[in-house]
């Protein structure tokens, strides 16, 4: 019998006191500079902005629901961009906005200066991402709300800043998140084969961490382990030793 | 719960806060039990159970093997140990059985004369339950993955089916033709149809789900075309990208509305179950985690009803998980089948699961009851003792 449903009954019967319980409403926006000082700026030569999972977010916020509603929150309100990861379709990206346009501003004006794109980037920048906060992009609204003309839009799609999705509809994409997204990829499974070499597939988290990363890992083992573990990729079970990382069954 | 009683007494609350707040207890202390059986009539996989929602007392399954069976769950016997005996079926000897496997059952929403059953040799078949006769049998051109009829319409008889092929069809009771069918060649479906269902709050409204990972909420008196397709992200509503909506990023295989008929939930094989708005369509965003899905066909989950925080029964493995609907929590995983569990209903009258899998079995899930006070009786004392070493002499004093 699990021990969680108990916690129902009392809420529903209102009768017994409830026990203080520690602080469940975790912020998210509190986790992500936590999350992003994991992010190696180093390795991309500061060309990227720190890319922070969703699934991150969900192993440090106990509840989803919870932490998807604050993300939507944060997206509302402009502070945080979602992206679309092209590996996965559920994993999206969450971005800061202003490190977002720094970023984007530096990299793609250094490497198109002259070029058609700068004039239709900086379009895109100044009017799109404040007034749209969506990860994806339509062809009329981009017509006709923003102005922009087909050959505006192929030159986006060729400096990175959009990425095609569907006749007519585009994923709002990193410039320059190719190696990343590479990285990530290898590192993912190389973690996760961690755990599986061992001895009845399962590691405890302090072991997992003090073993010496991988080559292939470069994005750091902290980075990777929270997103296993948000992404139930592996199931955290809590013992006398610290937190065990068990694959699942199926 | 003294509380609770003593305030429905003297009306300082309202009766119903007193069901809801023990049919919460009941489902939440869900376990297996060792005095409740179902009996084993089935030699293959059991694909779909269907309990009549007039008493509560009646079930049938369709198994793998094309065999129908139909239990009475009542138990009037006065003992604790209680299995569930089948009362007739509709076995491999009988003349109209399926050819092969029966993948939906459903009883008749009004009375327990009349259930309809699909199968992949691709009829639907009406069946008499007095008779065990076929009364009427709608052949298609494709498998059919999965029907069912409107629980709550009195207007019309029709029963919405779903097949291999991107057509919904509707089949009437009333005339027997199968001829309506929903589709408009740019807003219909493009794969399989693995599952539908009849909204319990509106006389037309339908949901289908597909392979092709939408789900597309439909009025059947509109030729039109199907009234909203539920997109995952909530993206901006405009006409011309009704076709990138997709629910799910894989198949969507299950549909289950709540009990209200208020919202919708789905599965698909993506790993992820969504719970949707049904009135406009809005993905409401509660995240359940990962709920394994590898079915290829259509997954059957249920919805508690009754309780004062829904709950929701999804097979997950070879276990049930059960999650809050509302706050997407995940209570506990029920575990004792062998082998994946392909579906459950949830009775609401005693708060008790029935759940059916590829290991031929059905197990009934039952809130744990205390533990029966042992009785102070004589009686006790006496049959302590073994039989084999009970004296078998008389006593001399009658012998003389």
């Amino acid at each position: 019998m699990s021990w969680k449903r108990h916690h129902l009954i009392p809420e529903t019967f209102g009768v017994k006191r409830r026990r203080k319980r520690g602080p469940v409403e975790s912020d998210p926006l509190r986790g992500e500079p936590e999350l992003m000082q994991l992010f190696p700026r180093g390795l991309f030569e500061d060309a990227l902005p720190p890319i922070v999972l969703r699934s991150q977010v969900y192993s440090l916020v106990p509840d989803r629901t919870v932490a998807d509603r604050q993300l939507k929150e944060l997206q509302e309100q402009g502070e945080i961009r979602i992206v679309q990861l092209g590996f996965d379709l559920d994993a999206h990206g969450i971005i800061f906005t202003e490190d977002y346009r720094t970023r984007v501003c530096d990299c793609v004006l250094k490497a198109c200066d002259g070029r058609p794109y700068a004039g239709a980037v900086q379009k895109f920048l100044a009017s799109v991402l404040p007034a749209c906060g969506d990860l994806s992009f339509q062809q009329d609204q981009m017509t006709q709300t923003f102005g922009f003309r087909d050959s505006e839009i192929t030159h986006l799609v060729n400096a990175g800043v959009l990425t095609v999705r569907d006749a007519g509809s585009w994923w709002l994409a990193v410039p320059g998140a190719g190696r990343f997204i590479k990285y990530f990829v290898k590192g993912r499974q190389a973690v996760l084969s961690m755990v599986r070499k061992a001895k009845y597939r399962e590691l405890l988290l302090s072991e997992l961490l003090g073993r010496r990363a991988p080559v292939v890992v470069r994005l750091g083992l902290t980075y990777h382990v929270h997103d296993l573990i948000g992404a139930q990729l592996v199931d955290c079970i809590s013992t006398t030793s610290g937190t065990l990382l068990r694959l699942p069954e199926t | 719960m003294l509380g609770f009683l003593s305030a429905r007494q003297t009306g300082l609350e309202d009766p119903l806060r007193l069901r809801r707040a023990e049919s919460t207890r009941r489902v939440l202390g869900l376990e297996l039990n060792k005095d409740r059986d179902v009996e084993r009539i089935h030699g293959g996989g059991i694909n779909t159970l269907d309990i009549e929602p007039v008493e509560g007392r009646y079930m049938l399954s369709g198994g793998s093997d094309g065999v129908i069976v139909l239990y009475d769950l009542e138990n009037s016997s006065r003992q604790s140990y209680y299995t569930c005996k089948a009362v007739c079926s509709i076995g491999r000897d009988h003349p109209d059985v399926h050819r092969y496997s029966v993948e939906t059952v459903q009883w008749y929403p009004h009375d327990t004369g009349m259930f309809t059953s699909s199968s992949f040799d691709k009829t639907l078949k009406v069946w008499d339950t007095n008779t065990l006769q076929t009364a009427d049998v709608f052949n298609f051109e494709e498998t059919v993955y999965s029907h069912h009829m409107s629980p709550v319409s009195t207007k019309h008889c029709l029963v919405a089916v779903g097949t291999r092929g991107p057509k919904v069809q509707l089949c009437d009771l009333k005339s027997g033709s199968c001829s309506h069918i929903l589709q408009v060649v740019f807003a219909g479906h493009r794969q399989e149809i693995l599952a539908v269902s009849w909204s319990p709050r509106y006389d037309y409204i339908l949901a289908t789900a597909s392979a092709d990972s939408r789900v597309k909420l439909w009025d059947v008196r509109r030729a039109s075309g199907c009234l909203i397709t539920l997109d995952q992200h909530n993206g901006k509503k405009s006409q011309a990208v009704e076709s990138a909506n997709t629910a799910h990023n894989g198949k969507v295989n299950g549909l289950c509305f709540t009990s209200d008929g208020l919202h919708l939930l789905t599965v698909g094989t993506d790993n992820r179950m969504r719970l949707w708005n049904s009135s406009n369509g809005e993905n409401t965003l509660v995240n359940y985690g990962k709920v394994c899905n590898n079915s290829k066909k259509g997954l059957k989950f249920t919805v508690s009803c009754g309780c004062s925080s829904e709950f929701v029964f999804v097979p997950y493995g070879s276990t049930i998980a059960v999650y809050t609907v509302y706050s997407g929590e995940q209570i506990t995983m029920l575990k004792g089948h062998y082998k994946t569990v392909d579906c459950c209903v949830f009775q609401s009258n005693f708060q008790e699961l029935y759940s059916g899998s590829r290991d031929c079995n059905i197990l009934a899930w039952v809130p744990s009851l205390y533990e029966p006070v042992p009785d102070d009786d004589e009686t006790t004392t006496k049959s302590q003792l073994n039989p084999a070493f009970e004296d078998a002499w008389s006593s001399s004093d009658e012998e003389g």
